[in-house]
């Protein structure tokens, strides 16, 4: 699979405050690609590099195969669609005329604009004022005003943000709507939970590093889940896994670290001392607790 | 780059815009009528002396002040939200946008001298009932100062481009009009034709006999203020979408 977005040793510096470091991000075409991070770990400025809307202090931005650059970038955005920070809108205009202003703006047709606001599910509240509308109303515009261009890469920087739990939720299930037509969709948040179940590829930052890049799969391989015994005999099975740092955890036992060979060799002891064994399996793992893992506990 | 323009078209609906427009220039008419009775002398030269007291003093500071205003109505959409992200995160090129923001506020600027000359017709009619109509020469001069007001255009929608602040765009100007106004009181003329405020001062002094006009509306004279005027809005222009275009967002 090509990458639709490439950066090699993108940094930017502000004074002495390097608030990006490095950077090589790789996203797929035709993914969701979830780019997690803190507030403040440099995933707004990375999208606004990754735009042309910043400048870096090193490095390159390659978009659709092509250097990303101020010479470039205006032929180069008409194939990507953003938000960045707050949803765009003029207030005092209706959302009706918020897309005609699009539509002049790009030279779209009507029906460009349409099969936008369509997808957004936005077209019964068109003519009422921006500055009426609830804060989901104003991304879902704004993510319409991103969409009317018909991009084949579309930049979200924290879509969710504000919103309710229904109003995420349209957003992730938007998402993959807009993946499985083939857009590449790079959606950034500081909120595991809210791109947790959308996003096929991972960009983790923290302080503007990448500690992470990947599936979903890849992600969950980097941490070992523990191992759960269920026993009638958690006592007597405890001490004897206690070379493996096993501990009690109810009518169970709980083994960290645990790869596959050591578990064979934990079941066959417990076998061989007759301690009854009703169950091994690994415990669920979410994603929340990979990352915790990944971030030496202190989580995003 | 017309798409750019008629996008800034769909923006000025139910803007404060309009009633700028429509006040300050009646704010001078009706500053002029009352200065007039007050005083108790009749306009002596008729629609002469009626142009003269209103619209020399309207050239001197409201004008710069009133485009100053709408260029910061004209830009402040753009600085609130993700709107600048938006504009910038687009394929219309920063010279269109420019060219696009210059073209409304100038267009508006227009929209000020039609109002104003509507309300020294209808003052001169109704209130000191002049013979005849406002003389044409007037109208050629208002075209003058509609040319006149674009590098003023250019320079205050570069100063709101560059200034998130509403108010700072508009000290500049009155900033900048009072230094217009020393130069050509001091008659001191080249210089204050090439900052926009003396520009548009001494266009609308054109035929008035007042500062360093001769009261003629000739034109050579008249074909220098234009050529100064479009050879400094090409600059400006220019220069604001090199600007917009190196400048980072926030």
């Amino acid at each position: 699979m090509s990458n639709a977005i490439i950066t090699h040793d993108l940094k930017k510096t502000y004074g002495k405050r390097t608030v990006v470091h490095d950077l090589h991000l790789r996203v797929p075409q035709g993914c969701v690609y979830g780019f997690l991070g803190p507030n403040g770990s440099g995933k707004s400025t990375t999208m606004k590099m990754l735009l042309s809307l910043v400048r870096p202090t090193a490095g390159e931005v390659h978009v659709l195969g092509r250097p990303m650059r101020r010479s470039t970038r205006r032929e180069l955005l008409g194939e990507i669609g953003s938000l960045i920070e707050a949803p765009p809108a003029y207030g005092h205009l209706t959302g009706a005329e918020n897309m005609r202003l699009v539509r002049h703006l790009l030279d779209l047709d009507q029906g460009q604009v349409q099969r936008a606001v369509q997808t957004v599910r936005l077209q019964d509240h068109l003519d009422k004022r921006v500055r009426e509308y609830s804060l989901g109303m104003r991304q879902r515009l704004g993510i319409a005003m991103a969409l009317a261009r018909e991009p084949r890469v579309l930049i979200l920087d924290e879509p969710t943000n504000g919103l309710d739990p229904a109003g995420i939720e349209e957003v992730r299930d938007l998402l993959t709507r807009l993946a499985a037509r083939g857009i590449t969709v790079m959606v950034s948040s500081h909120l595991l939970g809210e791109i947790d179940r959308t996003a096929s590829v991972l960009g983790i930052l923290a302080g503007g590093r990448m500690l992470f890049q990947g599936t979903r799969e890849q992600l969950f391989s980097r941490s070992t889940p523990d191992v759960l015994v269920d026993t009638p005999e958690p006592e007597r099975a405890t001490t004897l896994a206690g070379r493996w740092n096993a501990v009690r955890d109810g009518d169970r036992v709980r083994v960290p670290g645990l790869d596959h060979a050591a578990t064979a060799h934990l079941v066959d002891r417990l076998v061989h001392e007759r301690i009854p064994v009703h169950g091994v399996r690994r415990e669920e793992q979410s994603l929340e607790d990979v990352f915790m893992d990944l971030t030496g506990g202190r989580g995003l | 780059m017309m798409g750019a323009i008629r996008a800034e078209l769909v923006k000025l609906r139910r803007s404060l815009s309009w009633a700028v427009v429509l006040f300050l220039p009646l704010m001078a008419v009706v500053t002029g009528v009352v200065n007039t009775l007050v005083s108790g002398q009749p306009p002596g030269d008729g629609w002469h002396t009626l142009w003269m007291r209103i619209v020399v003093f309207y050239g001197l500071f409201p004008l710069a002040a009133g485009v100053a205003v709408l260029a910061s109505l004209v830009w402040r959409v753009e600085h609130r939200g993700g709107n600048w992200n938006a504009l910038m995160g687009r394929v219309t090129s920063s010279l269109d946008i420019v060219v696009a923001k210059t073209t409304v506020t100038a267009a508006l600027a227009a929209a000020l001298q039609a109002v104003l000359v509507v309300g020294v017709i209808v003052a001169g009619k109704l209130v000191f009932d002049l013979p005849g109509l406002l003389p044409p020469r007037y109208l050629a001069v208002s075209v003058v100062i509609v040319v006149a007001c674009l590098p003023l255009a250019a320079l205050q929608s570069g100063l709101s481009m560059l200034m998130r602040s509403f108010a700072a765009p508009v000290a500049v100007a009155l900033a900048g009009a009072t230094v217009g106004t020393l130069l050509l009181l001091t008659r001191v003329e080249a210089p204050s034709l090439l900052l926009p405020y003396g520009l548009v001062s001494r266009a609308t002094q054109v035929g008035t006999g007042a500062f360093a006009d001769d009261g003629s509306v000739a034109l050579p004279a008249l074909g220098v203020l234009v050529a100064v005027a479009l050879a400094l809005t090409v600059a400006l222009v220019a220069g604001a979408a090199v600007l917009l275009d190196r400048r980072d967002v926030r």
